[in-house]
């Protein structure tokens, strides 16, 4: 609090002074710490895992810390530097950003990173169940070719269609595509609310798809899916994105501070790097959330209700 | 009989108004639109052109062309022409509203092209002020702060604005609606605020610029009889554009008639009316009721016989050829014109009807006009200056009893507003 | 004299049809087409824009990126320029918010309520009022607030700057020719193509959402106040000039008090356009409702999205029937100041009831939660509608052929054209329509794109411009025309057509994504739905304001109905029609953008994903490819007339 607010005070004395320098990147959001609570400005990416995060953080830093929490809906690269900026104090789910990490970690170190989040990030493709019981081989990408007329649709022409989802995530599919030599037409959802609906109606109606998809995502529990084997990821398999032709790796998910709301961001700092939980639980929030479409906050409150031990280790 | 208590102050004012001073002296005055447009003053070749020409050789208009006139202090100059004659042109000209290309104005001695800014706004704060035909009301401000609009421009204080603005809305009539606002108005209470926001000022000369023509009739002639009213109390100096003859002759001390921005005649409304300058002119007035404009010194022949001069009613030379008509059929005689004791001439029955027909025009025109310019317009111009002396309306009729009995006539159509 | 006439009438023909304007524009183009097509075709076949006529610019543009993240912390420009913009953002923003919070929400309800009785009468008061509960009622105070904040400080700005930028261009003829051209394109481009350079210079953030309001809002304030400046009554301005003012005099108490209802009409459309902005600006870190919408979309949660989306819907309205009425207002009796000093006493015992009772944040309990029983109305549609309707088949079914009759059809033939083909049609239309400039920027706007290296993804957006186009205009002439014969009709529509128009577009992207699936069909659709309600509007005014006498006249003559509809309105309300027809353009390429969250792919997808990935190259590019296409199909689309129009 007390950074935000000499911020804002110098901000005040340098303006009415009328000269010297102003740091843009030092400025909090003008609509923290608003009537005199201590507020923490989380970023929420644009799936549920992340809004389950925020949402148990948030819970927990108002009800038990007595913080006043503001969520900023950011895209992943964009929110680093919202996060350098101060603007975001704390990214919660971060899925591999290496360029941003040497530029605001190791270079500029305006971002501390915070530890693990526990829960492990994996992306690939995959068709629903349904479809792969029907079908077991097309869990091998060498026998995608044979079902490329089934998953045909009015997007796709005359090839088959790749469901891919928000340009926000990280992608090689279109590489992919043409090094595996695939008979595919990656068709971009522009949106992952946009994938999911899609997905939910293929579903409905008992479709087959084939879609980018990843873990842990609490459409899983709904849709049941299956992936799909591509040829196995190598360390620097990724390195040229135009020459990709492996799968994705398997990342543990990372949180990631303002540095000087690391330093001076008391309990909620501490708290905020003490965060970690499993795939299970945080599948659980983003359910109740985005299935069941309780509010992010009920949702938080029942799952903290019922998992008092979890999160006890967090505050202590 | 009626016209004489008029005559008796008019002789004794004539000579004074014609050696005051002129109030605005323009000369040679050029205005022309379009490209490289100084150029048409300076080229007698281009001079000569007919405006079509003009426009086919150079792409320029003369609004204003070649344009000379006094307007003397105390008289109502009026400038009469068609739309498109370059009069609204001219008088804009006059206060530089709009740049004159070349040629000279002169305001009581002082050039008005060599004005520096500062000078010019003083010119038009003090003395000079316009009215304009469609008003040109602020209207967003209530009638009395438009009225004191000229004074707060001056920069005077509210309170003394306000207190002046007050007394000048009372004089045009306008009591009670002090705090309106110009779309509540009718059009002739808007010409009225018009009128008191340039009297407001208290400005050496009035400028009108048509400002009657997008009243109705009935309203037009009553702001005649207001501006009639306002020249006989203050004797201001008023340069007024009309394309109502009408109009021009009940007001006008003197007329400028503009064709095609050049002055093709420049007399009393006698004289226009009496010995047209050419066809143009003459087909203007021609529907003009010739009595109530022509005096019987236009109408008069010498007395043939001691007895014709010595015998019959005698009537002023001012008089009109209507009221000679009056007393000639009362008598039933020949009238004599008798100025100073002195007969000038007689005019019998037929004398003043083939004035009434047109058919004495030439010969009238020819003995009468030179020597009478001068003096009628001074005349007329004394009898309302009215210093001291009684009330006169120094034109009885003209124009009004027209009005009312007959159609409006063709060249001077005035209407371009339904009646209410 | 039948010798005489016959070899006259025959020698009249031909220059008859060759001196007819379009042949003449028509037979010009060919000839200079005849010349330049075989040069370049020699030099440059092929279909697609030839890559040797392009230029690279994302690896500048990615430098200048990583330039500016790299120096914003340290370069003097950043340090004293910049950073002090963005401070007094963030420093207004707060103060604004601050207020709001501490008035708290009786206090907020209560001043809304009165400034709308005061200016706009009982009605909008209650008006008012409701909204402001409404907002609180559906949950959402705090973001209303914190939008709210932000709308009073861009709105703020922008009419300050609109109205300098106006007072520059209306006083001054040179400020005009520069700035009328910048501010009229500046109107015909997506609030998206906003965002990118300002997220350059300040990142994510408040400040940026802000600037790139103002950046967006302001040009309506600068043309109506240039408007309203230069069409001022001549008569009026020449009486004060008469009166020997000087040119502040004039300026002061002439030329601004008279351009009233033009400045009132211009902080009318900022506030309308700033409002539609903050959503859209939710994307660069705005906060308040924009972004629960926005986050409530990645939760495919459209009963939330519509919670906070009606809010928006609901500040729209109320502020532009407010800023509406005072304008009508203008010119009525002076209102006296006492009445005001009233209604503050009044709101100021309000806010400070509210704040000792305690009513200063919304109590929780009085929240009603309209998103479940929105969503289970969703999905029941969603359910029902999709497929498998006896008959007419579901609406994805509709979708796929969409697609595949016309999209795909219309893209490919499209891609197929040779480029010079392309930019010679453009100039065709162009010229036909408008004059020979009007060819020429949009056959420059046209290269540009091909220069630029986005030929291929920018046919692919045309072809869905030119669809949801063709779509809009069938749908909304048909609509209009209904509305313009039947009063009741009309009535019912006006509410709906106010919603659409105002609603954020995220809101209903999921439910057309439910309808019509992922792709280029969905994103038609919900062109179609955003620039159906002014197309509607447009020709229905068009219509109604036909000229009552040439109506009786052709129902004297015992004209049916439809008859007075095909050969009275229809004919005389040509230039309302055409003017729907560019409206109609503008707002749908407008949301191509947002196609791109859909799956409309092409230009939309890759300024999305230059957005989302900080990819600031391929989104600039992208985004000066729309404004580009922009450009052209507002200069192929615009009459003449409106042009002349704005010359006045």
């Amino acid at each position: 609090m007390s950074r935000k607010r000499i911020t804002v005070a110098a901000a005040v004395l340098v303006l009415a002074t009328g000269c010297g320098a102003a740091d843009m990147t030092k400025q909090a959001s003008p609509f923290a710490n608003a009537q005199g609570a201590k507020t923490v400005t989380l970023s929420v990416q644009s799936w549920v895992g992340a809004q389950a995060n925020v949402a148990v953080a948030q819970y927990l830093l108002e009800h038990e810390l007595g913080y006043r929490v503001d969520t900023v809906q950011v895209d992943e690269v964009p929110a680093w530097d919202a996060l350098s900026q101060g603007r975001v104090d704390a990214i919660l789910e971060d899925w591999g950003h290496p360029e941003q990490e040497q530029r605001y970690v190791q270079d500029k170190k305006t971002i501390a990173a915070g530890g693990d989040l526990g829960v492990t990030g994996h992306i690939g493709w995959f068709v629903p169940t349904y479809f792969a019981k029907k079908h077991p081989d097309v869990t091998n990408w060498k026998n995608l070719n044979k079902y490329a007329d089934l998953l045909r649709t009015a997007e796709s022409g005359g090839k088959g269609q790749l469901l891919d989802g928000s340009p926000s995530y990280v992608t090689n599919d279109k590489a992919l595509v043409k090094n595996l030599d695939l008979d595919y037409q990656v068709v971009f959802a522009g949106s992952e609310a946009a994938q999911i609906t899609q997905m939910q109606q293929f579903a409905k109606e008992k479709k087959p798809f084939l879609s980018y998809w990843y873990t842990p995502q609490w459409l899983m529990e709904k849709v049941p899916m299956t992936e799909v084997k591509l040829p196995p990821y190598e360390e620097g398999c990724d390195a040229d994105p135009a020459k990709v032709d492996c799968a994705y790796p398997v990342t543990p998910l990372q949180k990631y501070l303002n540095a000087d709301f690391a330093k001076d961001g008391g309990k909620a700092a501490e708290f905020l790097r003490k965060f970690k939980w499993t795939t299970e639980d945080q599948n659980q929030v983003s359910l109740m959330i985005a299935e069941q479409k309780m509010r992010p906050e009920e949702a938080a409150k029942k799952w903290v209700d019922s998992h008092e031990s979890v999160w006890k280790a967090w505050l202590s | 009989m009626s016209t004489t208590p008029k005559n008796t102050t008019t002789a004794a004012a004539t000579d004074t108004v014609s050696e005051r001073p002129p109030v605005f002296s323009v000369d040679g005055l050029w205005k022309v639109f379009g490209p490289k447009a100084a150029r048409v003053p300076a080229d007698p070749d281009l001079t000569a052109l007919s405006p079509a020409e003009l426009r086919s050789r150079t792409g320029c208009t003369a609004a204003v062309a070649d344009v000379s006139f006094d307007v003397r202090k105390g008289e109502v100059f009026v400038v009469m022409g068609l739309s498109g004659s370059g009069k609204s042109t001219l008088v804009r000209c006059l206060t530089r509203l709009i740049e004159p290309t070349a040629g000279s104005i002169a305001i009581d001695g002082e050039d008005v092209r060599a004005m520096d800014k500062s000078r010019l706004r003083e010119l038009r704060r003090h003395r000079a002020a316009m009215v304009f035909q469609h008003f040109g009301l602020l209207p967003h401000r209530t009638v009395l702060d438009n009225v004191a609009y000229g004074l707060e421009v001056q920069g005077l204080g509210r309170a003394e604005r306000r207190e002046r603005a007050a007394a000048i809305v009372a004089k045009v009539g306008l009591e009670g609606l002090e705090q309106r606002r110009p779309g509540q108005l009718s059009g002739g209470q808007r010409q009225r605020v018009g009128l008191a926001r340039a009297l407001a000022v208290d400005p050496e000369v009035l400028l009108f610029d048509e400002p009657f023509s997008a009243l109705d009739p009935l309203i037009r002639r009553d702001m005649q009889e207001e501006v009639v009213r306002l020249h006989r109390e203050e004797g201001r100096t008023m340069v007024f554009i009309t394309h109502d003859l009408q109009e021009a002759l009940k007001l006008g001390d003197r007329i400028a008639l503009m064709r095609d921005g050049r002055v093709v005649q420049l007399g009393t409304p006698e004289e226009i009316v009496g010995s047209p300058a050419d066809d143009y002119v003459r087909e203007f007035v021609r529907d003009v009721p010739r009595e109530q404009v022509l005096t019987v010194r236009t109408a008069m022949r010498p007395a043939t016989s001691a007895d014709e001069a010595g015998t019959g009613p005698a009537i002023r030379p001012e008089a009109t050829v209507s009221e000679a008509i009056e007393a000639v059929a009362r008598a039933g005689s020949a009238a004599r014109v008798m100025d100073e004791g002195r007969c000038l001439g007689v005019v019998d029955a037929s004398d003043l009807l083939s004035v009434v027909a047109g058919t004495a025009d030439a010969p009238a025109a020819a003995d009468g006009a030179a020597a009478a310019a001068a003096a009628g317009s001074r005349a007329a111009g004394a009898a309302r200056v009215g210093d001291g002396g009684p009330p006169a309306r120094a034109k009885p009729s003209v124009g009004e009893a027209p009005a009312q009995r007959r159609k409006p006539t063709t060249p001077a159509e005035p209407t371009t507003e339904e009646p209410a | 004299m039948a010798t005489i006439t016959a070899p006259t009438s025959q020698k009249a023909a031909p220059p008859g049809i060759l001196t007819h304007p379009a042949t003449r524009k028509l037979l010009a183009l060919a000839a200079l087409a005849a010349v330049l097509v075989p040069l370049a075709v020699t030099q440059w076949g092929g279909a697609t824009w030839p890559s040797a006529l392009t230029v690279d610019v994302s690896e500048p543009l990615g430098k200048a990126s990583d330039w500016i993240i790299d120096n914003r912390d340290s370069h003097p420009l950043f340090l004293y320029f910049f950073g002090h913009v963005s401070n007094v953002v963030v420093i207004a923003v707060r103060a604004v918010y601050l207020a709001l919070l501490a008035v708290g929400w009786a206090g907020v309800s209560a001043i809304g309520a009165l400034v709308a009785w005061r200016v706009a009468g009982v009605r909008l008061a209650l008006g008012t009022a409701a909204a402001f509960l409404a907002c609180g009622l559906l949950g959402m105070w705090v973001p209303t607030m914190q939008t709210l904040a932000l709308m009073v400080v861009a709105v703020l700005a922008s009419v300050v700057v609109g109205a300098l930028l106006g007072l520059a261009a209306g006083l001054s003829d040179r400020m005009d020719r520069v700035l009328r051209p910048v501010l009229d394109t500046m109107q015909v481009l997506p609030a998206f193509a906003y965002l990118l350079p300002v997220v350059l210079v300040f990142g994510i953030g408040v400040p940026a959402a802000v600037l790139a309001t103002v950046v967006y809002a302001a040009p309506p304030m600068a043309r109506l106040t240039s408007l309203g400046l230069r069409g001022a009554d001549k008569e009026v301005l020449e009486a004060v000039e008469s009166l020997g003012t000087t040119a502040r005099q004039r300026l002061l108490t002439a030329r601004i008090p008279l351009a009233r209802k033009e400045l009132l009409l211009g902080v009318n459309q900022t506030i309308m356009m700033a409002l539609s902005m903050a959503v859209i600006a939710s994307v660069i870190g705005a906060g308040g409702l924009g972004d629960r919408v926005y986050q409530a979309l990645a939760s495919v949660d459209v009963g939330a999205a519509l919670a906070a989306g009606i809010p928006i819907v609901l500040l729209a309205v109320v502020l532009d029937r407010v800023t509406g009425a005072a304008g009508e207002r203008l010119g009525e009796s002076g209102r006296s100041p006492v009445t005001w000093l009233y209604a503050l006493v009044v709101a100021a015992a309000v806010a400070l009831a509210g704040r000792l009772a305690g009513f200063l944040d919304w109590p929780d309990g009085w929240e009603v939660d309209i998103a479940e029983p929105v969503n289970r109305a969703v999905d029941w549609m969603t359910a029902h509608l999709y497929s498998g309707v006896p008959v007419v088949g579901g609406t994805a079914d509709w979708a796929g052929h969409f697609t595949s009759w016309v999209l795909n059809p219309l893209r490919d033939g499209l891609q197929w054209l040779p480029w010079w083909s392309v930019l010679l049609i453009v100039a065709a239309l162009a010229w036909l329509i408008g004059t020979w400039r009007t060819a020429l920027t949009a056959v420059l706007a046209m290269a540009a794109i091909g220069v630029l290296g986005v030929w291929d993804p920018s046919l692919d957006t045309l072809s869905q411009v030119l669809a949801a186009v063709a779509v809009t205009l069938v749908v909304g002439f048909a609509t209009g025309i209904a509305a313009a014969r039947s009063d009741r009709f009309e009535r019912l529509l006006r509410p709906v057509l106010d919603v659409f128009q105002t609603m954020p577009q995220f809101v209903y992207l999921i439910p057309v994504v439910a309808l019509f699936g992922v792709g280029r069909a969905p994103a038609v659709a919900a062109a179609v739905v955003y620039a159906l309600p002014a197309v509607v509007r447009i020709t229905a005014q068009g219509l109604r304001q036909v000229d009552p006498a040439a109506l009786e006249s052709a129902r004297s003559l015992g004209a049916t109905s439809g008859q007075q509809l095909r050969q009275v309105q229809l004919p005389l309300a040509r230039p309302a029609l055409l003017l729907a027809v560019n409206q109609g353009v503008v707002l749908v390429l407008a949301v191509v953008i947002i196609g791109g969250l859909v799956g409309g792919g092409a230009l939309g997808y890759q300024v999305v994903f230059g957005l989302a990935q900080g990819d600031l190259a391929t989104g600039l590019v992208a985004g000066a490819a729309i404004v580009c296409l922009g450009l052209m199909l507002d200069r192929v689309t615009q009459p003449t007339e409106r042009r002349a129009k704005k010359g006045a």
